[in-house]
């Protein structure tokens, strides 16, 4: 490959990259809430553009899953309390969509795993993707720019005893050919993340780094 | 007389002359460095400053100053002596010798020719050696010159000469010297006595016999604070104060030794003090005698004054601090806020604190019950819950309050307040009060409260998860239709079917009760009630009656219009259908009307949602500001030249300023200066009157007092300064 070559396939590279922000996508499914957070994209963009240089667009948006809009956002963010049942399009496309490399990761925002949606969104993973397991806390997922060296972060709701008084130590996964495909939480970042971002300077450590380390992750691996 | 006796007389001449010019050298330079000392002393009394030789370091220094001096008198004199020998020796003899005039100079012939012939021994060359030996030798030994030498040592008295010579050049020094060192003693001695010698002498001199008796000027006093009786509080003695705090009506007594002070004056401070004439701003006091020492009264009042006292040529200040005794302050803790009661029964709970600088006399909590309506009202105190204190400073009163036994009616207000009195005498003094709370009984007409009811859930959030689940039954159902017998397909499709009209129900219900509120009530609404209110049955599906096309429903003229949910009545319908298609045990025709009816469940939803908290905002990140890459002018804040003080800050400043310099001459006079600056800053500016009294504090101790004077100058300017923080990156401090 000569120079020329190298350099032009380069600069087309610099420029789609220049062209395509990251853009933090909320699944929006027919059952249940999907929209029950609904000051989370705004800060978890916050964060990604204060701790990294990643070019990123300043507003989220809200995918239907049964739509095929899904595929052009490499992370997927699922939340709610009350029942999931995907549709079969739903069910469909979220097949699809991991298995084109997508990341979808949902978080239990009940923080109860004898919740309804603790119990309905995981049967309804496991009947698209597979089983979780359990995602060791030394996963480079702790480490791709934050390093979280006990694992996913403790948040105020697991440590205040609300939802089913436990903390949880590790996040479960389903992995595909060594990637996180699905990354689920019962850690409740649903309600820790889910605050205007410029409330962001009353808090001595920012609790949504680990946001970055997930979108991070969901671009380069 | 032989040779050698000739050179050890003329030898020891020449000792003593070289000893005579250390001497003179070694005088000189003590007479210098006490002169220098003398000058130095007299230029810092005529400035004001303390003398030099009081200092601690002032024997060390003149130690070294007279050591450099004596180096430097010892390398001139050292100079000189070199020219002194043998030969200058003779010829200073010589010139001595009255009887040879002028002198014959055969003394200083002899001698050179013995030094000669001495020293050629040593330092010549045989050839050298032999002609001036010769020569030498011929000089020595002529007869003529030996006798004449002779007659020169005899005539001459050496002894004599020596002495006059030394009393010629060691006198003018020696006294130079003695008249320094007398300044120096006589000064030491008129600063080290207690009552001026200096003094004593020039009265002596002057003949006056009043100036004869020395007056001592004022010492240490003993100041005597005696509180009002009221205060109940035992006398307080202080010593040797400058300023002293009493409260208003106290006697303040100042004791003394010695004679009665010349003057005493009562001085009012403050900027109240500077609107008067100078008649009413100071006035005199009159000592007495008390034993062997001296004593002045006077009262404190409510501001500050200055006592200013002289005797014996100084004159000192004690700043008495008055103050007033204010009255107490009283807080109603309980209860804590106004109230409406709907009935005049029950009791509650009264809590107040109280508190005095001095000490509470008593305390009581008091209503004023209003009563009445239009032009007719009434009104009565009720005291309640009184307690008498021993003079504590602080306290509590507590009392309950039976509403009943107030004999309220409805429209009633009772008003409550706690009060609190000190133990001043005066008839007319103040008594301290708490904020008012008032309570109203409630007119039977009136509804003044907020009941507010949780919501149930959403009804169609709830039918919308049914309704998934049962099109998720139908479609397993038909997809395992194959497999399945007729009989048992048509016993789960008309299981289904139940529940689907079930559901039916809900959402038919959750229509009606929009309309009434009520499904149950005695005007409840159900499908099929025969009442018409826009919604009509037609063939077990619900549709809007004629007159009511847009969805729209008047409920008579006193009811909110309401709008019917049109996508619930497409759900109904949608159920029907699809109920009736399982009933039929045909779940493949019944999924359609399944999904229509989940799909206007799902738009009824997103039109009902409500967000009880408000809607939260749509943010959208300003990436650049995050990022600290937007807006920036380039132009930074400019330094601006201070703002000049207020006139009254000014003139503080500028007395500040002079207590500074008057610090290094004068502490005595500098201290009266700040503490009148002090007490006059206490009503206006506590902080800058604190900034000066650790001033104060610092000069007291004798401790450098730089910085309290830097702190006290920013204080009045209004200088904030913050320590240097350290960066937030943990930049070790």
């Amino acid at each position: 490959m000569s120079d020329a070559v190298r350099d032009s396939m380069r600069a087309e590279f610099s420029d789609q990259t220049a062209l395509e922000p990251f853009v933090f996508a909320t699944a929006q499914y027919e059952s249940g809430d999907w929209d029950s957070a609904p000051m989370l994209p705004a800060n978890v963009i916050d964060s990604v553009a204060r701790y990294t240089s990643l070019p990123v667009r300043p507003q989220g948006v809200s995918v239907p899953l049964s739509s095929e809009a899904v595929f052009a956002y490499p992370l997927l963010f699922l939340t709610g309390h009350l029942p999931v049942r995907f549709t079969t399009r739903e069910a469909d496309v979220l097949r699809k969509y991991l298995v084109r490399g997508g990341l979808l990761f949902v978080d239990d925002h009940n923080h109860d795993v004898d919740g309804a949606f603790h119990k309905t969104v995981r049967e309804e993973i496991r009947r698209v993707a597979g089983p979780l397991v359990p995602l060791p806390n030394t996963h480079e997922l702790y480490c791709s720019f934050f390093v979280f060296e006990n694992g996913p972060p403790t948040t105020s709701h697991e440590m205040n005893g609300w939802g089913d008084n436990l903390v949880h130590e590790q996040l479960d996964a389903v992995l595909r050919n060594g990637r996180i495909a699905v990354l689920y939480s019962s850690k409740d970042y649903s309600s820790e993340w889910s605050f205007h971002p410029d409330n962001k300077r009353f808090l001595s450590v920012d609790n949504t780094k680990f946001a970055v380390n997930l979108v991070v992750y969901a671009l380069t691996r | 007389m032989n040779d050698t006796m000739l050179l050890s007389v003329v030898a020891g001449v020449r000792r003593a002359l070289t000893r005579l010019v250390y001497a003179r050298a070694t005088l000189l330079a003590c007479s210098v460095a006490l002169s220098a000392w003398v000058v130095l002393d007299g230029v810092r009394v005529i400035r004001g400053s303390a003398p030099f030789s009081a200092g601690r370091s002032a024997g060390f220094a003149l130690g070294i100053g007279l050591v450099v001096l004596l180096l430097v008198a010892s390398l001139l004199a050292r100079r000189r002596t070199r020219d002194i020998n043998d030969v200058r020796a003779a010829l200073w003899i010589e010139e001595r010798d009255a009887g040879a005039r002028p002198a014959s100079f055969t003394l200083v012939t002899l001698i050179e020719a013995l030094v000669g012939l001495r020293s050629s021994a040593a330092e010549r060359s045989a050839a050298e050696r032999s002609a001036a030996d010769a020569s030498a030798r011929a000089i020595a030994e002529s007869p003529l010159l030996r006798a004449s030498a002779r007659s020169v040592l005899a005539r001459t008295d050496v002894s004599r000469a020596l002495r006059r010579s030394a009393r010629n050049q060691l006198l003018g020094p020696a006294l130079f010297m003695a008249g320094a060192l007398t300044v120096l003693l006589v000064g030491a001695l008129v600063r080290s006595s207690p009552i001026g010698i200096a003094d004593t002498v020039l009265r002596v001199v002057t003949g006056d016999t009043a100036m004869a008796t020395p007056i001592p000027p004022l010492g240490a006093w003993q100041v005597r604070i005696d509180a009002p009786a009221y205060m109940r509080r035992a006398p307080q003695q202080f010593g040797d104060v400058q300023n002293v705090a009493a409260v208003s009506g106290s006697t303040v007594e100042l004791r003394g030794t010695g004679p009665v002070p010349e003057q005493v004056i009562e001085r009012l401070v403050g900027d109240a003090a500077d609107t008067l004439t100078a008649s009413r701003r100071e006035r005199a006091l009159l000592p007495t005698v008390n034993g062997e020492g001296w004593q002045v009264r006077t009262v404190a009042t409510d501001g500050p004054f200055a006592l200013q006292l002289s005797r014996g040529g100084r004159a000192r200040l004690l700043i008495v601090e008055g103050r007033a005794d204010s009255i107490p302050g009283v807080a109603l803790l309980q209860p804590a806020r106004d109230s409406v009661f709907r009935t005049p029964e029950g009791s509650l709970a009264l809590l107040a604190s109280v508190r005095d600088d001095i000490g509470l006399a008593t305390a009581r909590f008091e209503l004023i019950v209003s009563s009445g309506e239009g032009e007719r009202f009434t009104a009565r105190t009720v005291p309640m819950g009184a307690r008498r204190f021993a003079g504590d400073r602080v306290g509590t009163i507590r009392a309950t309050m039976d509403i009943a036994a107030l004999k309220l009616v409805a429209g009633d207000i009772v008003h409550l307040r706690a009060i609190a009195r000190d133990a001043h005498p005066a008839s007319n003094r103040e008594y301290g009060s708490s904020e008012t709370r008032s309570f109203r009984i409630a007119r039977a007409a009136e509804y003044d409260s907020v009941a507010v009811e949780p919501a149930p859930p959403p009804e169609v959030d709830k039918s919308l998860f049914s309704q998934r689940m049962l099109l998720m039954l139908t479609e397993k159902l038909e997809k395992q239709r194959p497999t399945l017998e007729r009989k048992t397909l048509m016993s789960e499709s008309v299981r289904i079917g139940r529940d689907q009209a079930r559901l039916r129900q809900a959402v038919g219900d959750v229509v009606f009760q929009r309309l009434s509120g009520d499904v149950s009530g005695e005007h409840s609404h159900t499908v099929g009630d025969g009442h018409d209110h826009g919604v009509e049955q037609q063939q077990g599906k619900l549709a809007l009656s004629g007159g009511n096309v847009g969805g729209v429903l008047e409920e008579g003229d006193d009811s909110p219009v309401i709008a019917i949910n049109q996508p619930l009545l497409e759900a109904y319908n949608a159920m029907w259908d699809a109920g009736r298609e399982l009933e039929q045990g045909d779940p493949k025709a019944a999924i359609p009307h399944m999904r229509l009816a989940l799909a206007a469940i799902e738009r009824a939803r997103s039109a009902e949602r409500l967000y009880l908290r408000g809607k939260p905002p749509t943010v959208i990140v300003d990436i650049a500001k995050v990022r600290l890459a937007g807006k920036d002018t380039g132009a930074t804040n400019l330094r601006r030249e201070r703002e000049a003080l207020p006139p009254r800050e000014a003139r503080r400043a500028a007395r500040l300023v002079v207590a500074a310099q008057l610090v290094t001459s004068d502490v005595s006079v500098a201290r009266d200066s700040l503490a009148v600056l002090r007490v006059e800053a206490l009503g206006d500016s506590p902080a800058f009157a604190a900034a000066v009294g650790a001033v104060l504090d610092a000069l007291g101790r004798s401790a450098d007092a730089t910085e309290a004077f830097v702190r006290a100058r920013r204080v009045l300017g209004g200088v904030v300064r913050t320590d240097a923080g350290a960066w937030s990156r943990g930049v070790p401090r």
